[in-house]
């Protein structure tokens, strides 16, 4: 291939070597532009790369941070009051510029028609039916802009959150505060204690009376089993029907008690209430037992600005979401990802070493063995989504439905098994992420020097002894980096899932306190679907912006630790052989 | 024999005897791996033969299996045939035929016998009967009309009230019961079909005038009627009924307009037919002729158009019948050709409305005269019987025969043909009885024609590729061309190769060729963990950050395809003029030095943006996008700008260089490098001057760039998508490349090198044509990836199924399609099975170029062995 016709032929004798090593030569052949350009190249890649990690960490760092309130107020007189969340340059249309003082209209015109903004927060829902507003700075009126010291931010439980000031604070009837600081230092004795009830409460709801309605349905179900055995005209149905009269009775008294001690609990909590003003002078009365997190955010030290900060990280890693999902926590997602990709990293495993040491240590190498692997290199380069569509029709489909109808008859038509969920999730990545295991568990079967297993020959071991004492423990690192990568890969994959399982909202956890704990048929919520839903299915999509952030952040922040220790055990692997004999 | 054990000097038994524990972990493990291994390899095929067997009964020929004859020897005068409306119920258990004459025949469909005979309109015989769906209007020698509604109608019978005898023969099938059919259903119920008809009071439409041909529509609510009248007029109205309350009385009042048929025509048309919403009338003759009417404004109908239906201008037409929507129309004649007309809206139509009726789709001929027809209420598919004795079953879009059925004994007297409620029996019912044919054909709309090729659907002006699964209207017919999916597939993937390619392979030539070895260390893997960047992160930041914010800067955007290589070269001159001893003094700040060109690239964007956009868009350049004013210089520009740069730099590097090097053979350094800034600025200002005489040309020859590569801007386009993905296959890419480098053997290297050669030299001389294959698979694995990736499309293409290069425009790929349609079709539909086969296309795809890569790659590293 190295074709060189200016190399002489050797039989002759050479010319005369002409020394070529002008200045001009040397200068074109270094090729000083072509460097230029190659490596040019590489930086735009680190820049891109660097730009975008930094971009969703700073952006996912960022967003719990407590920033100050400010209230602008506009020439007309309105005030808007929140926080600013971003800010950007336009173009102002003729009609907004009328009626605008000169002044104001003069800083556009200078600047050749172009305007700052700002996108302001400004909550209130409820009483505005806006969750931001744009307000453009030739609209402010001079000195407009102002930080009030005793401007709150409320987030709430419903409806989003809420910026005013402190007016008064009620027991029952009774005013026992009045003025910011007073309301203020009230709503802070109180507001940990209603708080209090309320996680009571929540807990009440969910879990004794879950307790309840899950055991009705048991009772239920046993009566649907004996009617689909024996039809509904049976002796056998008749008196299952009428065995679960009783205890469905008691269960029925236990439930109202239950919902009775809850009403209690919430006719305690409605009397705390604090009445805020809002920047426009309105005044909302805002239940105590709503009110998640509360700050006078301009009053906030360095101390509560990170207390804050971190109460915020707290309840993003281990609530549940609320408003949507655009707020509140993600643990359901954390949970739901870490269990999908555990189950799938326990079946993916054993499967793929199998696979791995009988290719490499048992199959006879030949044609066959060649095209099972260029099949397995195939695997890994076909698109998840197919996968997907292979663990809906196939795994959901046709296994669940055979599944529903052996062992979950009394439930039909409704599903158990016949539709997604976090099993066949975990299967369908299982089968996706077969082929990384298989070539890094072969790779690290390969690295075992020869004359390792020719000793243990030699020394009268079987085959398998070998493979066992020898050969495996000399390739975990290199199987457990395939594990990890294969996790890694796992963790990150969304399209095949939106088919077999992950949802916005999963009502239960695929573990619970009921037999069995473990509920593979459950439908689970996921991490990265989680950002393509908030990102893209959300009605108030700029305020689930930062949840998005967040997400994504803890999403790569999971994924490359996956893989820093998947890379770093093969580091260890890769130094620990160079030592050895080969 | 030896003794299993003897003393050895060590004064322990040695066991000479393999334990039979061990031999036996030996061979378990020896099967389980062996079994477990090959089943593994076995499921993995499984995903292929799985998705083949989902997709494939699409293709499916039809199963038609029978006839059964139920005997019946009701004989039809000769003017009764064929039936006006000939229906059977959703359970195939009875009939009912409806003659020219106004008599109502309803069968039992196991045994034949009649069950009711009866006239509809008591005494009055109609001049002409017509039905749309179950709804029906007459039209009498006495000027009125009168319409009703003919239905089954299910009631469940209570147990007791069946008797004995009756619930005995009920186990054999159905059974007459109460002037209907009853049937046990499987969960036990008793249930009674009847036949229950509706007539509404007559209504006088003409005085003095016989009413000779009539047809029915519904719009909206209410039912409007066209009649034609003894006297040549026209009539369509709309029939509003109300409840008189006091008298119990049904009041119909008419309300709509009259229109006298053009003189010129002899005879009353035979063929009276309004379309769906009544907005159209169409009169036809048995000799062809065919006129459209308008019929939006009921007191002001005009004449459209005239069309001749007949093919060669022979034969006499027989049939004119709906589809169901009542858009299309069938047309037969006596020599048995059969064509479907549609409406269509070409842009050069003489109509005043704009449409134009044409023929739409030829049929496949039937032997004899076309004479009975059944059209089916779900799909395109449709029935015609020939007076033969040949029935053809059709389905119109695909044009596909699906069936053709011959039965001698209906030879000449096909009293009716009818399509079972859901599509899975056929009836035809001639002097012998009912013939009841069981259809299999769970896919009569698919063929490879209609999934690769392109199909005329109704309303369409032509044949096309779309690709459209639902629709909010009921008549809808969904329309599942792949080739619209693929084509986004390929359009995203090759934008995304176009930028991701270069840079992936460059990136790897410099990091593997000329980059410190240290710094190579924290580079590759940085990129290479770029690789387990989840996708959705990347559609989600191309969706909702990259998008709105390219959308203002669309020309710096673009000019950065010019700026940025511009000043990297820029750059690298500016390094030259540095002296030789300098140079190598500052060789760590040649990095920084680039990312600073970079930044100056991205500055100048900006500027040449902003000065673009004012001299060749006028001032917004998606306003100039959208409409067609203003030169299209600047979107030649944009294409012939890097174009241009490319033939700009291989001109120089073939002649211009070589040129200079002689010259200059014995100039210093410093003036070679002065004349090499000179040449290279000359360079550039020659290639901008040379895409704009280009473009300028093309523009004088009156090509518009507009409507081609660029058009109408969206914020989520191709440029966005090819950005992002371009971005999420560089690190494989630029892995498998940095590998493939790698892979040369440092000999090769060394000896180049040794041999007083750059670095430049043996990367471009002996590192590239050695690696250069797996550059190829690199690629390959590249496109793969692109084809397959979901979630950046499906965030950031906007998901319309086009089929346009624009680069400022969405599309929809396979796989996004899949992602978003799938979890609503439901399972083993056509829709369900199409999107399986959506799935295998891609399959296939990724399949094919993944071997490619894998063959080359397994040639490229037996070579790199041998070197």
């Amino acid at each position: 291939m190295m074709d060189s016709p200016e190399i002489p032929p050797s039989s002759t004798t050479p010319p005369a070597r002409r020394r070529v090593s002008s200045p001009t030569s040397s200068v074109i052949s270094r090729a000083e532009p072509a460097l230029w350009f190659t490596g040019g190249a590489m930086v735009l890649c680190m820049v891109m790369i660097l730009t975008l990690l930094g971009f969703v960490f700073y952006n996912g760092a960022r967003t719990f941070w407590p920033v100050p309130i400010v209230e602008v107020t506009l020439h007309d007189g309105t005030k808007h009051m929140g926080e600013v969340t971003r800010r950007s340059v336009f173009i102002p249309s003729e009609e907004r510029l009328e009626g605008i003082p000169d002044a104001s209209r003069k800083m556009v015109e200078d600047a050749e028609g172009l305007a700052n903004r700002k996108l302001i927060r400004t909550g209130n829902f409820r009483l505005t039916g806006e969750h931001f507003n744009w307000v453009a700075d030739f609209e402010t009126a001079p000195d407009g802009v102002a930080e009030p010291e005793w401007a709150v931010l409320l987030e709430r439980l419903t409806w989003g959150r809420f910026y005013g000031f402190p007016v008064s604070f009620k027991i029952g009837d009774e005013i026992v505060a009045e003025g910011p600081q007073a309301t203020w230092t009230q709503f802070n004795n109180y507001h940990e204690e209603v708080r209090k009830r309320w996680h009571r409460r929540k807990a009440l709801e969910k879990k004794d009376i879950g307790k309840i309605n899950h055991a009705m349905e048991k009772l239920r179900l046993n009566v649907r089993e004996v009617e689909l055995a024996e039809g509904k005209d049976s002796e056998a149905y008749q008196q299952a029907a009428a065995a679960i009269v009783e205890p469905m009775d008691v269960l029925q008294t236990k439930y109202d008690t239950l919902v009775k001690e809850i009403q209690a609990l919430d006719q305690e909590n409605d009397r705390f209430v604090m009445t805020l003003r809002t920047a426009s002078g309105q005044e909302a009365d805002i239940k105590v037992a709503d009110v998640v997190r509360a700050y006078p955010a301009n009053r906030l030290g360095l101390g509560e600005k990170v207390s804050i900060y971190l109460s915020r990280w707290a309840e993003f890693l281990t609530d549940e979401p609320r408003e949507a999902n655009s707020e509140g926590g993600v643990w359901p997602a954390i949970f739901g990802t870490v269990m999908m990709t555990l189950i799938m990293a326990l079946l993916v495993s054993p499967i793929g070493v199998l696979s791995a040491l009988y290719l490499r240590e048992y199959a006879k190498a030949g044609p066959l063995v060649s095209t099972v692997r260029i099949a397995i290199n195939n695997l890994a380069g076909v698109p998840s989504i197919v996968f997907g569509v292979f663990g809906l029709g196939f795994f959901c489909y046709i296994l669940g439905g055979s599944i529903d109808e052996v062992f979950f008859a009394e439930k039909l038509p409704a599903p158990t098994y016949g539709t997604g969920g976090i099993l066949w999730a975990a299967l369908t990545l299982a089968l996706l992420t077969l082929p990384v295991v298989i070539v890094a568990t072969e790779e690290a079967l390969a690295a075992v020097p020869n004359s390792m297993r020719e000793g243990s020959y030699a020394c009268g071991a079987s085959k398998w002894q070998t493979i066992k004492r020898i050969v495996l423990p000399r390739a975990m690192p290199g199987v457990m980096t395939g594990m990890i990568l294969a996790m890694a890969r796992g963790a990150g994959e969304v399209a095949p899932l939106m088919l077999v399982g992950a949802v916005k909202l999963a009502p239960e956890l695929p573990f619970d306190s009921f037999a069995p704990f473990f509920h593979l048929e459950r439908s689970f919520m996921h991490l990265g679907f989680h950002i393509y839903d908030l990102g893209f299915q959300s009605q108030n999509s700029e305020a689930a912006k930062p949840m998005v952030y967040t997400t994504t952040f803890l999403l790569i922040t999971i994924i490359f630790l996956l893989n820093i220790l998947g890379i770093g055990i093969r580091a260890r692997l890769k130094n620990k052989f160079k030592g050895s004999a080969v | 024999m030896e003794p299993n054990s003897r003393t050895t000097y060590s004064g322990r038994t040695r066991e000479r005897k393999t334990k039979p524990a061990v031999l036996l972990a030996n061979r378990v493990a020896a099967s389980v791996i062996t079994v477990g291994g090959i089943s593994t390899v076995l499921a993995v095929t499984l995903v292929c033969v799985f998705l083949v067997s989902v997709a494939i009964p699409i293709f499916f020929p039809s199963k038609i299996s029978g006839p059964e004859l139920y005997r019946n020897e009701t004989s039809l005068a000769d003017e009764d045939i064929p039936l006006k409306r000939m229906m059977v119920n959703e359970y195939q258990t009875m009939s009912v035929s409806v003659t020219r004459s106004g008599e109502l025949i309803v069968s039992h469909l196991r045994d034949g016998a009649n069950i009711l005979r009866r006239t509809l309109f008591g005494e009055r015989v109609p001049n002409d009967l017509r039905f749309v769906g179950d709804v029906f209007v007459g039209g009498f020698s006495d000027g009125t009309i009168q319409t009703g509604e003919l239905t089954f109608n299910t009631e469940y019978v209570q147990p007791e009230e069946v008797p004995s005898d009756i619930r005995a023969a009920l186990d054999e099938g159905s059974v007459i019961f109460r002037k209907g059919v009853l049937e046990r259903t499987r969960e036990n119920q008793f249930r009674l079909q009847i036949v229950s008809v509706d007539i509404n009071e007559p209504a006088e439409l003409e005085p003095g005038a016989s009413i000779e041909r009539v047809d029915i529509s519904m719009k909206l609510a209410s039912p409007v009627i066209a009649a034609v009248s003894s006297s040549g007029t026209l009539h369509i109205k709309e029939i509003s009924s109300r409840y008189n309350m006091m008298t119990g009385q049904t009041i119909v009042e008419l309300f709509g307009g009259s229109f006298s048929i053009p003189s010129g025509k002899d005879k009353l048309p035979q063929f009276v037919r309004l379309a769906g919403l009544g907005d159209n009338v169409f009169l036809a003759w048995t000799d062809g002729q065919l006129i459209r009417i308008d019929a939006r404004r009921a007191d002001n109908m005009a004449v459209m158009e005239e069309v001749n239906l007949l093919a060669h201008d022979q034969g006499e037409i027989t049939l004119i019948e709906f589809l169901v929507g009542k858009t299309s129309l069938v047309v037969g004649d006596d020599q048995g050709n059969v064509s479907v007309w549609f409406r269509v809206k070409p842009e050069n139509a003489q109509t005043v409305d704009g449409a134009k009726l044409i023929r739409a789709h030829e049929l496949e001929p039937i032997p004899g005269k076309v004479s009975a027809f059944s059209a089916s209420g779900l799909s395109r598919q449709i029935a015609v019987a020939d007076d033969r004795g040949t029935i053809h079953l059709y389905y119109i879009t695909n044009r596909r025969t699906l069936g053709r059925l011959t039965e001698s004994t209906l030879a000449g007297t096909v009293y009716g043909v009818t399509l079972s409620p859901k599509d899975d029996g056929l009836f035809a019912w001639g002097p012998n009885g009912y013939h009841k044919w069981d259809l299999d054909i769970p896919h009569p709309e698919i063929n490879l024609q209609q999934v690769f090729g392109k199909v005329w659907y109704e309303g369409y002006n032509g044949p096309e590729h779309v690709w459209q699964s639902s629709s909010g209207t009921d008549d809808f017919e969904p329309k599942y061309g792949l080739i619209p999916l693929i084509f986004g597939t390929i359009k995203a993937t090759i934008y995304s190769l176009l930028f991701g390619v270069p840079l992936a392979i460059l990136a790897a030539l410099y990091t593997s060729e000329i980059m410190h070895p240290s710094l190579r260390a924290k580079v590759k893997p940085t990129i290479e963990m770029m690789a387990s960047l989840p996708s959705v992160v990347l559609g989600f930041l191309a969706a909702l950050v990259i998008a709105p914010a390219v959308e203002d800067h669309v020309p710096a955007l673009l000019a950065t395809l010019v700026t940025i290589p511009f000043a990297l070269l820029l750059g690298a001159h500016l390094w030259q003029l540095l002296s030789h001893d300098l140079a190598t003094k500052l060789k760590h700040f040649r990095i920084p030095a680039m990312l600073l060109s970079l930044w100056v690239g991205l500055k100048l964007a900006g500027g040449l943006g902003a000065w673009m956009e004012h001299y060749f868009f006028l001032e917004d350049i998606k306003l100039w996008l959208s409409t067609r004013e203003g030169s299209g210089t600047g979107g030649w520009m944009i294409l012939l700008m890097p174009l241009s740069g490319i033939f700009v730099i291989y001109a120089n590097g073939r002649w211009i260089t070589p040129l200079l090097k002689r010259r200059f053979a014995t100039a210093s350094r410093m003036h070679y490098v002065c004349v090499d800034l000179i040449r290279f600025m000359i360079s550039t200002l020659l290639a901008f001057l040379l895409a704009w005489l280009v473009s300028s040309l093309l523009v004088v020859a009156g090509l518009d760039p507009r409507g081609s590569y660029i058009d109408t801007y969206v914020q989520r386009n191709a440029l966005i998508v090819g950005f992002i993905m371009g971005f999420a296959i560089i690190p494989i890419i630029y892995t498998l490349c940095e590998d493939a480098l790698g892979a040369v053997p440092e000999s090769l290297r060394s000896a180049s090198l040794g041999a007083g050669a750059t670095p430049w030299q043996t990367a471009t001389r002996i590192i590239i044509p050695t690696a250069a294959s797996g550059f190829f698979s690199a690629v390959m694995i590249g496109f793969g990836r692109a084809v397959g990736e979901t979630m950046i499309v499906l965030m950031a293409a906007g998901n319309t199924a086009l089929m346009e290069w624009n680069m400022f425009n969405g599309f929809r790929t396979l796989s996004a399609n899949i992602a978003v349609e799938l979890p609503e079709a439901v399972k083993d539909s056509t829709h369900y099975r199409m999107l399986y086969l959506a799935a295998l296309t891609l399959f296939v795809m990724t399949f094919v170029l993944n071997s490619l890569a894998e063959t080359v790659r397994q040639r490229f590293r037996k070579r790199a062995f041998e070197l």
